[in-house]
């Protein structure tokens, strides 16, 4: 009976308070500022100014990015960038994580693995693209490759940092109440690392996301780095401009969808880490 | 009574044991061991790893290196970098103290970021070589624009995120804006300004070697492309090895910097 009240409540007609959130000074502010960025690019292209006339106007891009949705081409160029990001990118997961985690909580195996990590972190991730292909036989492997290698050292940093910023003090109350090393590594170490690694993989993703494009730009039969690099060589540059857009959209997407599972999957999640995750993404 | 003397000695021992040997330090040498160990191994018994070259192969190519050539192509890959990173920060960090500051600017400069943020800087890569003339000019675009973001977004975070207190304080003791921002605010932010820095020195080298992958204009990226093609794999791998000391030096260069202006932290 209650319920039914409070519904027929919710559905009292209120006067539409859209207006005064449309005239509020931000929003106008947040419109100019997206609308002088493209008319910024539509007037620099059209009076030719230094050499921005050999750019493709914003109507170029749309009429060809149209064209461009509607054919096959752009739609198998987007699943085979998505799915060699997502292999590469959760194959970092698979390995970082666990990997980071007993970095973090043992010493011995911190000092026997974390050296070797060091020495490698360095190395650009095009680097190992002539060992990728040497290693893995065949091609869209060496391509998954690139994004694996970006995504791997931020989520092992961050997930190494999550262990470490656990209060000490958890530890010694689980091992006073007598739990296996099992159980502490469960309910202590796992969870408390994880909003830190939640972020790493963020990061993860979105570093992931140029790691494919570099990977199908040198080496590549599909995707959308490799669509941009084949329409620059065709001369058709509306195009580039399209798969730049593509790109964008697929990678926020995709790191929208990871900050969302995130938020649901660790509702402990404090506003400490959330200011730590924002800092670190840039 | 002997019993006790015992248990000093004992404890004397396990004492002296441990400063005689960094046990930590020893793990930390033989992890590296085992990875030079492990690596000859792969190599040499299992056959799918036939083509990787041996440390020793790679140890061999030291002496076969042709320094000047090497010298040269760690300078302009060096140019590069530094360049951009450089422009990155003189542009980057007064946008993102605006940003950070200033309410107005932020509405009226963020919403466009937004939009050209997610967008890869490798995919640049086309347009910059429409746009830019020659291959230096292109190559330091795409690492200021790899350096440029995560310093924007760094400094606004950080301005942003500066302990409430602080401001208050000063304000407090009767501090003018143009003060509180030089001497309260950009100092507290200054961690996480300097994170972004290193982010930042990473994502160009990144963008470096990726560019000089792409075209023939010299560098370290293009003397690994080149030594791919003609198959001489140990010096693949030495130029991998060149590539990561030249990017721990520069982050390492920037940790220097940012331990000098995050000084305040070590009073604390």
């Amino acid at each position: 009976m209650s319920n039914a009240k409070e519904e027929t409540l919710n559905f009292v007609w209120h006067p539409p308070t859209i207006k005064t959130k449309i005239f509020n000074l931000n929003t106008i502010l947040s419109v100019v500022s997206i609308v002088s960025l493209f008319m910024a690019w539509a007037l620099l292209v059209h009076f030719q100014v230094y050499r921005f006339s050999l750019l493709p106007s914003p109507a170029e891009v749309l009429e060809e990015g149209l064209g461009w949705v509607r054919t096959h081409v752009f739609w198998i160029d987007a699943f085979a960038t998505t799915l060699r990001v997502l292999v590469g990118v959760l194959a970092a997961y698979i390995i970082a994580i666990p990997l980071g985690l007993m970095i973090g909580w043992k010493k011995v195996f911190s000092d026997l693995t974390f050296p070797t990590l060091e020495v490698l972190r360095p190395i650009p991730a095009p680097a190992y693209l002539p060992i990728a292909i040497l290693l893995l036989p065949w091609q869209e492997a060496s391509v998954a490759f690139i994004p694996f290698i970006d995504a791997f050292f931020p989520v092992l940093l961050n997930t190494i940092t999550g262990v470490k910023i656990i209060d000490r003090d958890y530890f010694r109350a689980a091992r006073c109440l007598g739990s296996s090393p099992k159980q502490i590594f469960w309910h202590v170490v796992l969870p408390g690392a994880l909003p830190s690694i939640s972020s790493g993989c963020a990061i993860g993703m979105g570093i992931g996301w140029m790691g494919a494009v570099v990977g199908e730009m040198i080496t590549g039969k599909w995707g959308l780095g490799y669509r941009i690099w084949e329409s620059y060589i065709l001369i058709r540059y509306p195009l580039i401009v399209d798969g730049m857009i593509a790109i964008g959209i697929l990678g926020f997407a995709s790191s929208v969808l990871i900050r969302y599972l995130t938020i649901r999957l660790i509702p402990w999640r404090k506003a400490i880490t959330e200011s730590l995750d924002e800092s670190i993404t840039k | 009574m002997s019993d006790n003397t015992t248990a000093i000695e004992f404890q004397f021992w396990r004492q002296f044991r441990k400063i005689l040997i960094n046990w930590s330090l020893v793990r930390k040498i033989l992890s590296l061991v085992i990875f030079i160990v492990l690596w000859t191994i792969l190599v040499q018994f299992i056959g799918y790893f036939h083509q990787i070259p041996t440390p020793q192969a790679v140890l061999l190519a030291i002496f076969e290196l042709p320094i000047t050539v090497v010298l040269k192509n760690i300078g302009l890959s060096f140019l590069r970098v530094l360049a951009g990173f450089f422009m990155g920060v003189l542009i980057g960090f007064p946008i993102g103290v605006a940003i950070g500051y200033s309410r107005i600017a932020n509405r009226l400069i963020f919403p466009a970021f937004e939009m050209i943020r997610p967008i890869p800087p490798i995919a640049w890569i086309p347009l910059t070589v429409l746009f830019f003339i020659n291959f230096e000019s292109q190559a330091i675009f795409l690492t200021f624009y790899g350096a440029f973001f995560p310093i924007v977004y760094n400094t606004m975070g950080g301005i942003s995120e500066v302990d409430i207190r602080l401001p208050r304080a000063a304000m407090s003791f009767g501090v003018g804006k143009r003060l509180m921002l030089w001497k309260v605010i950009l100092p507290a932010a200054m961690p996480q300004i300097f994170t972004g820095m290193k982010l930042a020195m990473g994502i160009t080298w990144i963008l470096v070697v990726a560019a000089e992958m792409l075209s023939n204009k010299g560098g370290m990226g293009y003397y690994v492309w080149y030594n791919h093609t003609v198959m001489d794999y140990p010096h693949v791998v030495l130029a991998m090895g060149i590539i990561g000391i030249c990017g721990a030096i520069c982050s390492i260069g920037v940790g220097v910097v940012g331990n000098y202006f995050t000084r305040w932290q070590r009073l604390f």
